[in-house]
């Protein structure tokens, strides 16, 4: 089974609890894959660290996976979090995204007994999907709360990354290039 | 330092934008050797457009450099059209200081360059009628128009041809019809949005597209708009109306054109015997230096504040309160728009369908408030501008879940919502008003000005009753889930639609512009920017701005061969 076959087998069987079926070698296929595409990258960040990079880059990947389109990973995204950390957010919120990334890691170290980055896809995945969770219940009060989160912050960017990247625009969201015309009664895409 | 230069030139242009451009245009098409001072730096459409930058090429992919843009254009930044491309559009909040007091703040956009403001515009182009003209006769407000709208039609008609506005002819006699080109489509929803409304209201509400200067058809040598989107980052095929684009490229091909860039008008020099300005006093804004132009008519085109400005700097023993202003009426009467009231609902159906393309451009909702029967609340109205349209990946940005599920959800389009945004007129008042600063100077030691206005009960009136009929426009168009703006009246200013503060009149004790915009007490002076609108109407202002501009360089080029000026 190649990369896409098993991304489509896991649209297929309902998207991210397929993750847990999965045999390790095919998650860590997977992980592989992500990493190898960004380690390069690692070395030219201006803010993150090596280690917060590829903790950024794994979790970013999972809330955008590469599936018959690129993921995350491949629309560099983590560049893209650590130009806006670097440069466009004042010190509190990188301190808090900072903070949220060690406390991703000491409760992947408390609950799977290994650091965010060193754990399965799935634990990977429990992990992020808690803090979702968090965001989520917060939201239900007060969204200023929850836009504070580290995670949504997280979120945020990953997808803001993702959908302004050239491989999002062009092969995901097919809004690039321009169509040079207006049409308002156009068909959806199916 | 100051260096005198001969006088060359027939007609001197302070500023060259919106009606900077024009009077560059006519003026040289009329003959007149003509120098436009710009104080800002050049720019050409081909050099200087960036509409095409898509957002990966961009370090924070349209989210702008926050720390350089609140350090320096935390004023600035406030306008709908700023971005991280657009910014270099506009001034520098720092070089270029005002103050308003703690409890009422102004926006006061302001671009310095060729172009000025034509290049970042909105771009919606309305005419006014006579209800406008007469509405301050009629209500005994501030002082009667000089004019009527049949003084100014065939100017309109002129301007219209020249620069190119695509839209629909509606037969109302609130907003007349111009010479148009083709209109830009309504999208699907929008269709259904003005067929539903017209069958509950009739005439009396009317939606249409919105007359925007971007073009439908090759005209005058321009490009039809390819809709790209960001008109305010520059047009590479010339295909919106901007002094750059149009005009100023007209009056170079006369040969009769000097454009000097950089160069910041700080005075008049004024004769008091003759009652003409002598000279115009300009500071080299990269140099320092200050130099003296002197020709035989000055066209002030400055933009309203900037040339209430430099009217108000300029102090001489005959006019201690500032030139040109024995009616002690300069700077006051200072009006825009106000915005924020309106509201958006949900339209079910067309899930199958979307819109390709940017379309520059929304709908409009001509004034009908004190059109036929009369408002208990308040006087005059206001207009709608909105459209309808479908959320995209946007949302997704703060909604839960991840993995695939949530990937398939960014390509997803939401519901399609309609919204309705109002425009309001607002009334002149002599105590809304820009004033010299005692201490404050801009970078070059000019005086600042400290600025000073606030809504009245009419227009707060007005911001109320928009959300109400723009409810009522939604419910019509059998909408769900209306919600009315919640938001309070826009920041006076925020419109960008700055105007009153050399006001035209009748009479020189009330005004400071007689009916062909010549100041009363500088003959060879003519004021046509913003500054010389008596009232505000609700319609978008620059088109009316530059049909007096086209008419005052007609009449001042008569009074020249006449031997009167």
């Amino acid at each position: 089974m190649d990369r896409r076959e098993l991304l489509q087998w896991m649209v297929a069987a309902g998207g991210l609890t397929a993750v847990n079926r999965l045999s390790a070698t095919h998650l860590l296929a997977l992980g592989r894959d992500a990493h190898r595409v960004t380690a390069a990258d690692v070395g030219r960040l201006k803010f993150l660290d090596a280690h917060a990079a590829m903790t950024v880059m794994i979790a970013a990947e999972h809330i955008i996976p590469a599936s018959a389109t690129p993921g995350a990973t491949q629309a560099n995204v983590t560049a893209f979090i650590d130009t806006m950390l670097d440069g466009w957010y004042p010190a509190a919120d990188r301190a808090r995204f900072l903070r949220g990334v060690a406390e991703l890691d000491a409760r992947s170290v408390n609950r799977f007994d290994a650091k965010f980055m060193n754990g399965t896809p799935a634990q990977q995945i429990a992990l992020l999907e808690f803090f979702d969770a968090e965001v989520t219940a917060l939201r239900s009060t007060s969204d200023a709360a929850a836009n504070d989160h580290w995670f949504a912050m997280l979120k945020y960017l990953t997808v803001w990354g993702y959908c302004t990247s050239e491989v999002g625009m062009r092969e995901t969201l097919h809004s690039y290039p321009m169509p040079m015309r207006y049409d308002g009664n156009a068909q959806v895409r199916s | 330092m100051t260096s005198d230069i001969a006088p060359v030139y027939d007609a001197i242009v302070i500023g060259s934008g919106m009606t900077g451009g024009w009077a560059a245009k006519e003026l040289t098409q009329r003959g007149l050797r003509t120098l436009v001072l710009e104080a800002g730096r050049s720019l050409t459409p081909e050099a200087d457009s960036r509409e095409h930058v898509q957002p990966f090429d961009m370090p924070f992919r349209g989210l702008g450099d926050r720390r350089v843009i609140e350090a320096r254009q935390s004023m600035q930044k406030r306008s709908v059209s700023f971005d991280e491309i657009s910014h270099r559009f506009w001034t520098d909040d720092v070089d270029n200081p005002f103050s308003t007091p703690d409890d009422k703040r102004f926006d006061w956009f302001r671009a310095r360059q060729m172009g000025g403001k034509s290049v970042i515009w909105g771009r919606q182009v309305y005419r006014m009628s006579d209800l406008d003209f007469e509405a301050n006769l009629r209500d005994g407000i501030a002082v009667d128009w000089p004019i009527r709208y049949a003084d100014l039609a065939p100017w309109y008609d002129r301007v219209e041809r020249f620069i190119g506005v695509s839209g629909q002819a509606e037969q109302l006699a609130q907003l007349p019809d111009g010479a148009f080109l083709p209109p830009m489509a309504l999208n699907c929803v929008e269709a259904q949005v003005r067929d539903r409304i017209a069958a509950r209201y009739g005439r009396e509400r009317v939606m249409t597209i919105g007359r925007v200067a971007v073009l439908t058809a090759l005209h005058n040598g321009r490009a039809p708009c390819h809709y790209c989107g960001p008109c305010q980052r520059g047009c590479s095929t010339r295909s919106y109306f901007s002094s750059i684009n149009s005009t100023l490229p007209a009056a170079q091909a006369t040969g009769r054109l000097t454009l000097r860039p950089h160069s910041i008008v700080r005075a008049l020099d004024f004769d008091p015997t003759r009652k003409r300005i002598s000279a115009v006093r300009v500071i080299d804004a990269q140099t320092g230096a200050e130099h003296r132009y002197s020709a035989r008519i000055v066209f002030l085109c400055a933009s309203a504040i900037e040339s209430a400005r430099l009217l108000l700097n300029t102090t001489s023993p005959s006019f201690p309160n500032g030139l040109a202003n024995s009616s002690d009426q300069v700077g006051r009467n200072l009006m825009d728009h106000i915005k924020w009231g309106g509201a958006t609902g949900t339209i079910d159906g067309f899930t199958d369908r979307r819109v390709i393309g940017e379309r520059p451009n929304g709908i409009y909702v001509p004034r009908f408030r004190n059109v036929a029967a009369k408002h208990p609340d308040f006087i005059r109205g206001y207009g709608f501008q909105g459209g309808a349209g479908r959320g995209g990946w946007a949302s997704a940005t703060r909604a839960p879940g991840l993995g695939l599920a949530f990937k398939e959800r960014l390509t997803q389009l939401g519901p399609w919502s309609m919204t309705f945004n109002g425009y309001g007129e607002m009334l002149p008042h002599e105590s809304n008003r820009a004033t010299v600063h005692p201490t404050l100077k801009d970078r070059w030691g000019v005086p600042s000005l400290h600025i000073e206005a606030r809504w009245s009960d009419n227009e707060l009136a007005i911001h109320r009753d928009m959300n109400v009929t723009a409810s009522e426009l939604l419910d019509a168009a059998g909408a769900r889930d209306i919600r009315a703006h919640t938001h309070g009246p826009s920041t006076p200013g925020n419109a960008n639609h700055e105007m009153g503060t050399a006001r035209m009149g009748r009479d020189p004790r009330t005004s400071v512009l007689n009916g062909h915009n010549q100041a009363w007490d500088a003959l060879n002076l003519f004021v046509t920017d913003g500054a010389c609108m008596t009232s505000s109407s609700c319609q978008n202002p620059s088109l009316t701005y530059m049909a007096l501009t086209a008419r005052a360089c007609a009449f001042a080029v008569a009074e020249l061969q006449r031997r009167n000026l």
